[in-house]
């Protein structure tokens, strides 16, 4: 590209991008920066807007609790500032005030919390709840930020003990189901287990729910012991490591933390670690409802962590069952003066906790969690993070063995199933279009060029469904984001979960793939992308609607160069992602899909969106393909491997030379030599119905003119794109014929023309005369 | 055929023995000068090009906090932005069609980038899973 163009190019760029941005919602809670006290200050309402989730409360209390919360008090009479001591005594207690990621660390899509405030009355009903931060790619894709506030609105009034769902409730009246957002799911399920945890932590905390108690433990009598291999062996001592990158830190070829940890009212575990006269004096100490656990450690960080000094409890560490944690405090900790185990690891921090009451059943599985501050190398803003390991007993220590658990499908199968008439239709249409692409040869030699139904129709209709079934229905547009947001994963942090819990984007993606590699990216362009078919059908009807002698190609010298904006934008865009992803989010707002598919009506965005969406639609009505061929930065990212592409299209000798079908190339991808630009090609098959005709291609119309003239028989057309040479052979029977057509063809064909020979190209003129399929010049 | 056209396609590409033909692939991949690239003097203006992306590259992402990932994705980007002018000089074809064929053709700019991000992707995929593979071995290790 010339000096000139990049410049203007990254002008224009610039401008759009600094346009819709500042479109974009700025003044939302997305990427909001929040004051760093937030999460740590006493005084938790000084920091966040705490009336707004409590109506009527005048007052509140310092941070309290573990996890933390703060009580919500209103005023009953005059506040005396004489007698400010018994100002206490003129106010109410209200209701609860508390931050979701002092409770939960439960990533939503953008593998980030969302940072949300809720409020509580003293019956446990939700009050109020706020979002003060989140990034979430939900504005991105097109959906208001209010749908979200709508959706979390959903959550007053009900009780912090409830099953609350997404979706329609069950039948068995069990729980309650929410609207969910439609293009949002993984988010606003995320986001369900946020409201839903938080409240009920901090309700079962004040005492408004009691837990429904759990079968106690009972072990089976044991004197036996075990050394330490055996012991991790068999999951009675598990370990959880935390490297310095997950947490944010320099890596100094240490953990961060290293710790085993176990249960020692077990017998085997306890005489094993703390040896028989030793566990028995631990166990004669506890009371009934009292489990002791025991934590060895090393790393760089302490997981007794400083807090305990100051508060007098531990907070790097708790114990999680289902919904009930478990936290230490200083009067729960004994010390471990050693391991009698043979064959233990050396550590560096060793201690003893026990775990009183509280609803704990070792028969079933809990987690160690040990809780971390994570620094955010690229804001350096710390975050809150959470690494846990399961604990659950082997049945043969548990009398009467494991109890039964039903343990919930993970999110993304649930929505696996969710979704599965639309997977199989997406599915279906996936594979009726591959298969048709693989038959092209077939369809193109029926078609012409005056009469190209063959080829048009079937194209139509996948056109049609692809529009409405993928894009407004499905919603399943693929965008440059996923790109970047997979690209991301690889080198950062790979997610299976965040993959699968889009199942629609997950097949297309499969499928893109590999269709890409076989056929290049032609058959998802040109046939299968929602919006890339949205613009061909409007160009077709305008065209029909009389707009045809408008309509027109711009000057190749002019294509040649712009063709080459949508990989300068691609490229741009996987740079930016990496100076911050989010940033290069809202600048793959150049792609129209949102506005396309995902608001409802692109009049339902801001005016600069809308005055681009409109911008494209129109020049879409006279130019083919606008957007695709010179501002997509999807097109031209799978335009990239699809110099790979295993099956080209055909060619002959004389392309070089005759510009027929040229002209008829609406994508403009073939060269002046005669070659198909494959990065520009979007598999139309205008030139292979010409390759066959032999009224239009001029090779095979002179040598049909040739034929009539002398009176010669029109043979079939060869896979070559010529007539099939007359070369009569003697003596040979069918049988012979047949096995060296076929050896030849196996010699000769690619596995897929293979295929499509065996699906039915004869080789044989009805007359008995053997064909020649060799290439002829 | 040109003689020019004849000097762009690979030495074994009318070699009809796969397996030779695959080997030599291969080291195509993996290497890409060739003895008549390093005689020129274009070479050095191509390393020290290469050279200076590398460089910024590896400061920008320096700079904005992201040191180890990024490092090495600023090495990558330098080494393929290196490595399309030295292949443009020293091995300028490509392969069309299924890797199995035959059909070399000589590549231009566009080509090249093509092939060297996709190829450098595909590498720095595999280390990543090897990475991986260590990491979790070294895990279950101890
Ligand atoms: S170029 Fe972009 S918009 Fe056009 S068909 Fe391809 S992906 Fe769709
Ligand atoms: S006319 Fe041929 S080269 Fe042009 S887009 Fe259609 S299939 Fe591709």
């Amino acid at each position: 590209m010339r000096p000139f163009h990049l410049l203007s190019f990254i002008r224009i760029l610039c401008t759009l991008s600094w346009l819709l941005w500042s479109a974009s919602g700025f003044g939302s809670a997305y990427e909001a920066p929040l004051p760093s006290q937030l999460s740590t200050d006493p005084d938790l309402c000084a920091y966040a807007p705490c009336k707004d989730v409590i109506p009527g409360a005048d007052a509140f209390s310092p941070r309290k609790g573990r996890p933390t919360y703060v009580e919500a008090y209103r005023n009953t009479g005059e506040r005396d500032d004489k007698h400010p001591e018994t100002n206490s005594a003129r106010r109410e207690l209200i209701g609860y005030v508390f931050l979701s990621t002092d409770i939960v660390d439960i990533p939503g899509y953008s593998g980030k919390p969302v940072v949300t405030l809720i409020g509580m009355d003293t019956r446990g009903v939700i009050t109020g709840a706020r979002i003060l931060k989140h990034s979430e790619p939900i504005l991105l894709v097109g959906i208001p930020e209010e749908k979200l506030t709508k959706f979390i609105g959903q959550y007053v009034g009900k009780f912090a003990g409830s099953k609350v769902e997404i979706g329609t409730a069950r039948a068995d009246g069990d729980s309650i189901g929410l609207d969910a957002i439609s293009g949002a799911t993984v988010t606003v399920i995320a986001q369900n287990q946020v409201m839903m945890r938080s409240s009920y932590a901090i309700a079962k905390q004040v005492g408004i729910i009691k837990a429904d108690p759990k079968v106690p433990a009972r072990f089976v009598p044991s004197a036996e012991t075990q050394d330490w291999p055996a012991l991790l062996a068999d999951g009675l001592i598990r370990h959880l490591r935390v490297r310095p990158d997950e947490v944010g830190v320099a890596d100094s070829g240490e953990p961060y933390i290293d710790m085993y940890f176990g249960y020692l009212n077990v017998p085997v575990v306890g005489r094993s670690v703390l040896g028989p006269e030793n566990w028995q004096r631990l166990m004669a100490d506890l009371k009934p409802d009292e489990h002791a656990l025991f934590i060895v450690a090393n790393g760089t960080a302490s997981f007794k962590g400083s807090g305990f000094v100051r508060g007098g409890i531990y907070d790097r560490i708790q114990v999680v069952q289902d919904v009930d944690t478990h936290t230490f405090r200083d009067t729960d900790y004994l010390n471990l003066y050693g391991i009698a185990a043979a064959g233990a690891p050396t550590y560096r921090e060793s201690g003893i906790f026990i775990l009183r009451g509280g609803n704990f059943s070792a028969a079933y599985p809990w987690s160690l969690v040990f809780l971390a501050n994570k620094l955010d190398q690229q804001t350096g803003t710390k975050t809150f993070a959470n690494f846990d390991r399961e604990y659950w007993l082997p049945a043969r220590t548990l009398e009467g063995g494991r109890p039964e658990i039903v343990k919930p499908a993970p999110t993304w199968l649930r929505i696996w199933q969710a979704k599965l008439s639309q997977i199989i239709g997406l599915i279906l249409l996936l594979a009726a279009t591959a298969t048709l692409y693989a038959m092209r040869d077939r369809l193109v030699r029926r078609a012409t060029r005056k009469d190209k139904r063959w080829v048009s129709i079937p194209k139509y209709l996948i056109w049609t469904l692809s529009a409405g079934f993928i894009g407004f229905y499905s919603l399943a547009q693929p965008s440059i984001t996923q790109i970047l947001t997979w690209f991301h994963s690889l080198v950062f942090h790979w997610r299976w979960e965040l993959f699968l819990s889009d199942p629609l984007i997950f097949i297309f993606w499969m499928f893109i793939i590999v269709t890409v590699f076989i056929w290049g990216r032609g058959l998802f362009c040109g046939w299968l992308c929602p919006y890339g078919a949205l613009s061909e059908i409007s160009f077709k009807i305008a065209g029909a609607l009389g707009l045809k002698r408008f309509q027109f190609h711009l000057p190749m010298r002019w294509h040649d160069r712009l063709k080459w904006l949508k990989y300068g934008i691609f490229a741009l865009l996987v740079v930016v992602s990496f100076y911050s992803m989010s940033t290069a989010e809202r600048m793959a707002e150049v792609e129209p899909f949102k506005s396309t598919f995902f608001v409802g009506g692109v009049w339902n965005r801001t005016w600069p969106f809308v005055l681009y969406w409109v911008m494209l639609a129109v020049a879409g009505l006279f130019i083919e393909r606008p957007f695709c061929k010179y501002l997509c930065p999807l097109g031209a990212g799978l335009a990239m491997p699809t110099t790979f592409r295993w099956f080209a299209l055909k060619r002959k000798a004389e392309c070089e030379t005759c510009h027929a079908c040229q002209k008829g190339c609406g994508s403009l991808a073939i060269e002046d030599t005669g070659r198909i630009d494959q990065r520009e090609c979007l598999l139309c098959l205008e030139c292979q119905i010409l390759y066959y005709d032999d009224h239009t291609c001029p090779p095979l119309t002179k040598e049909r003119r040739r034929r009539t003239r002398s009176g010669l028989e029109l043979t079939p057309i060869g896979a070559d794109g010529y007539y099939i040479p007359i070369k009569p052979i003697v003596a040979r029977t069918m049988e012979e014929t047949d096995r060296e057509a076929l050896n030849k063809s196996v010699r000769a064909e690619p596995v897929e023309a293979q295929v499509a020979s065996a699906l039915g190209f004869d080789k044989l003129s009805p007359n008995g005369v053997v064909l020649d399929q060799r290439f002829h010049r | 055929m040109s003689e020019k056209r004849i000097r762009l396609l690979p030495h074994y590409a009318d070699d009809y023995h796969s397996l030779r033909r695959l080997a030599w692939e291969v080291w195509d991949h993996l290497w890409p000068w060739s003895r008549h690239s390093f005689r020129r003097g274009r070479f050095a203006v191509a390393l020290s090009f290469g050279l200076a992306t590398v460089v910024t590259a590896v400061w920008v992402l320096a700079a904005v906090g992201r040191v180890a990932s990024n490092a090495t994705l600023g090495w990558w980007i330098g080494w393929s932005v290196f490595e399309v002018l030295v292949r443009l000089e020293s091995k300028p074809y490509i392969k069309d069609g299924p890797w199995w064929g035959r059909n070399y053709r000589s590549a231009n700019l566009m080509d090249m980038i093509c092939y060297v991000s996709f190829k450098n992707l595909l590498i720095a995929a595999l280390l990543f899973l090897a990475i991986r593979v260590l990491k979790a071995l070294a895990w279950i290790g101890g």
